[in-house]
């Protein structure tokens, strides 16, 4: 059963990132997911998030599909301009990845290759509309395709949204539904309280919003998301996490709690973002 | 300078065609100078229009005034006093007018009657051409005072491409290539071996890519 079954017949999806490796070796990817893949349901491969140089989401994803697991891939419009990013969309749906994730991408600034231009030829919305054009056939140009690719297609949104910011944030996620959005991922969140209002505003059962559920590695990151990334973790829990003997085991029963707050709260799946200690994910889905 | 075009007639129409009374606001600065948006121009633009919208049947009153520059907050007042007595303003400067006059007059509306295209100068009168792209980092000494950033296709740094036929940049014959050029003009002086260095990638944050600038003068700053 595919992603977009298992969301019509409304089973809780369980999302894991697995990033691309900088550089060629993706054997830690490969097992990675490989220990998890009966337990996860797609594998979200980001696109050079932060704008850090990687092995592309294309690539990475063809990886994982080519041994049985099915991905999300993710496409930005930072690095590839209109024709490019069409042809990455015919050139995955070609390979078998058949759910997409559009986002704007990083600034240059904030990656390792600060000198770069970035593209920016269409803007996300723009991206949708390619998106959604080429599944009838067309290309943006309005040229005949051999083929048209079908695709899931997913978005971010921020659910951390409060008051206006929240109005605009629900107008958005409107927009994006109507140019063929049909999942959205919200920001890693720790406490159900900071989503609140968002859930008000949501009839989960017509759109499907995936929160994602982030390892907490150590104090330090959980300070370092608090403090520079607008992330609110409760001093309650940086403090369990500090007095626990054993930091990774809390950081997975943490991480086990927040996934069972999202699956009570009616969401229709989490996104799991290991950071790095994707060889845990088995432990954690084992609790799940 | 900034050269910019004037935008179409059915464009134009089509901006005010709400408007019962408009001011149309020139510039005696790039535009006057590449004849595009400065007091004469006004005057021809504003005769234009006000003859369409009377064969419409739906006539216009257009009030004209050519600032020194749309610039400059000091020009920009200028309008205080009647700025708000139109429906809209509509104004012939580059896209750097209309954007102060709009901060300056929050409540009025602003329409540009140019688009504005490229930094360049007159090659001829009547002909201006793109010399420079504002790319942040000015290399011409490298290139012996001419810039393929701004007047290469490609903005390459080490051309030219394999389009490069008789002078001329495949995309079109009227366009030259730059490269051609640059290269001729090195083995004019037997400096041909500058070529051959090969340049660092192009650090493209200084150039709108790295996003919009600001340029302080410290000492000038109260």
């Amino acid at each position: 059963m595919h992603l977009k079954n298992k969301f019509d017949v409304g089973k809780f999806t369980i999302l894991a990132e697995m990033q691309p490796p900088k550089g060629v070796n993706v054997s830690a990817m490969i097992n990675s997911a490989t220990r998890v893949r009966k337990a996860v349901d797609a594998f979200l491969v980001p696109e050079m998030g932060n704008a850090i140089m990687r092995m592309s989401a294309l690539g990475g994803a063809m990886v994982l599909q080519s041994r049985g697991m099915e991905t999300i891939m993710q496409v930005n419009c930072r690095d590839r301009n209109r024709i490019a990013l069409q042809a990455d969309l015919l050139a995955a749906y070609g390979c078998g990845i058949i759910n997409i994730m559009g986002v704007s991408g990083e600034d240059p600034s904030l990656g390792d290759h600060h000198q770069t231009k970035a593209v920016h030829d269409i803007d996300l919305m723009t991206l949708f509309k390619a998106i959604s054009t080429l599944q009838t056939g067309k290309d943006l140009a309005g040229n005949e395709l051999s083929g048209a690719p079908e695709f899931l297609v997913g978005a971010t949104v921020n659910a951390r949204a409060t008051g206006d910011e929240l109005e605009k944030k629900l107008a958005e996620m409107e927009e994006k539904t109507e140019a063929g959005v049909d999942f959205f991922i919200a920001p890693p969140v720790f406490d159900l309280g900071t989503i609140a209002p968002f859930r008000e505003k949501v009839d989960l059962k017509k759109t499907r919003i995936i929160p994602t559920v982030m390892l907490l590695k150590s104090v330090g990151m959980a300070r370092y998301l608090t403090r520079h990334l607008n992330v609110t973790i409760s001093q309650d829990l940086i403090k369990r996490l500090m007095r626990a003997p054993d930091k990774a085991t809390e950081s997975l029963s943490i991480a086990t709690e927040i996934i069972a707050a999202v699956k009570e709260a009616g969401f229709a799946g989490v996104m799991i973002s290991a950071m790095g200690w994707e060889d845990k994910l088995q432990k954690l889905l084992d609790r799940v | 300078m900034i050269i910019a075009d004037r935008k179409s007639l059915e464009e134009i129409l089509d901006m005010i065609k709400d408007f019962k009374k408009i001011l149309l606001v020139g510039c005696k600065g790039c535009v006057t100078v590449c004849n595009v948006g400065g007091a004469k121009e006004v005057g021809v633009l504003a005769a234009t229009l006000k003859i369409a919208r009377k064969k419409e049947g739906n006539p216009i009153e257009i009030d004209e005034k050519t600032l020194e520059r749309q610039c400059d907050p000091e020009y920009v007042e200028q309008i205080r006093d009647i700025f708000d007595q139109y429906d809209a303003i509509l104004s012939m400067a580059c896209g750097v007018g209309p954007q102060f006059l709009s901060e300056a007059y929050p409540s009025q509306k602003f329409f540009p009657a140019v688009d504005t295209k490229f930094f360049g100068g007159a090659v001829q009168h009547g002909i201006w051409e793109e010399r420079c792209a504002g790319c942040g980092t000015c290399v011409i000494h490298h290139y012996d005072g001419l810039c393929p950033i701004a007047r290469c296709s490609k903005s390459l740094q080490h051309g030219p491409c394999g389009g490069s036929a008789d002078g001329k940049c495949e995309i079109a014959k009227d366009v030259e290539c730059i490269w051609d050029t640059i290269v001729k003009k090195k083995m004019e002086q037997g400096r041909l071996e500058d070529l051959r260095i090969i340049r660092a990638p192009k650090d493209w944050q200084t150039a709108r890519d790295g996003g919009p600038r600001k340029s302080i003068r410290e000492e000038l700053v109260q």
